[in-house]
């Protein structure tokens, strides 16, 4: 389905992550965190969000969340804070990755 | 180890009873449910935080390290293909006293607790349907 996302027209799928990561930029992140309870993307969201996104784009799938707690810094419960979803649902939204695999 | 019986409330709602305890177990809604419980993956993470919890505590307890109690958090990720679970991430929050040596030595302790033993193990599965 289409909806609007950084100002422009946005394919989303039925959990609202977008449909084509090109699509993404940071407009479109702020108003992904709004879906996800996060009214404002702070250092620590743009941290975790940069994160995901690079290597996504690396290596053309998400990291284990092990590795993105490693490698930014944050506990567990950090990244929760940050995105009350989780690293999968939420965080990978937000970054403009595709929906994590697996049923619940 | 008692019996445990599963019987279902209504919907995808299933009681799980064991012990004198119950436990409600349900799907969200996106899958056909009314949340009103965790769903059974859900509670197989829940059930690995708890031993780690109570294992580490034991242990902290032992050497009497009282600065803070034992917390855990925990997620899984999932997989398609069969879908499964294909990793739990644990943080497990010590007492502050506790020292490095002996924190390291938990973590080398960790695959002999219960759960994580018996995931490792992969205990023989053995299901009749009636």
């Amino acid at each position: 389905m289409e909806t609007t996302l950084g100002g422009k027209a946005v394919e989303i799928d039925e959990d609202g992550f977008i449909q084509d990561p090109a699509a993404w930029d940071e407009a479109v992140a702020r108003d992904l965190a709004l879906t996800e309870s996060v009214e404002n993307l702070t250092e620590e969201h743009w941290k975790v969000v940069n994160y995901l996104r690079n290597y996504y784009l690396e290596y053309n799938m998400a990291p284990m969340i092990r590795k993105l707690c490693k490698e930014t810094g944050f506990k567990l419960k950090e990244i929760y804070d940050l995105f009350p979803s989780g690293p999968a649902k939420g965080a990978c939204k937000v970054a403009g990755l595709p929906k994590p695999t697996g049923c619940v | 180890m008692e019996l445990i019986t599963v019987s279902r409330r209504q919907g995808l709602a299933f009681s799980v009873r064991l012990r004198g305890h119950e436990i409600l177990t349900d799907m969200s809604p996106a899958e056909g449910g009314r949340d009103e419980g965790c769903n059974p993956v859900e509670m197989l993470a829940g059930t690995l935080g708890p031993c780690l919890a109570i294992m580490s505590q034991r242990f902290c307890d032992a050497r009497g390290y009282r600065d803070g109690d034992v917390a855990v958090s925990l997620t899984a990720e999932l997989a398609d293909d069969p879908k499964r679970v294909m990793a739990f991430t644990v943080d497990v929050q010590l007492p502050r006293d506790v020292p490095a040596a002996d924190r390291e030595e938990l973590s080398r302790m960790v695959g002999s607790f219960p759960i994580p033993a018996t995931l490792r193990e992969v205990p023989r599965l053995d299901v009749e349907f009636t």
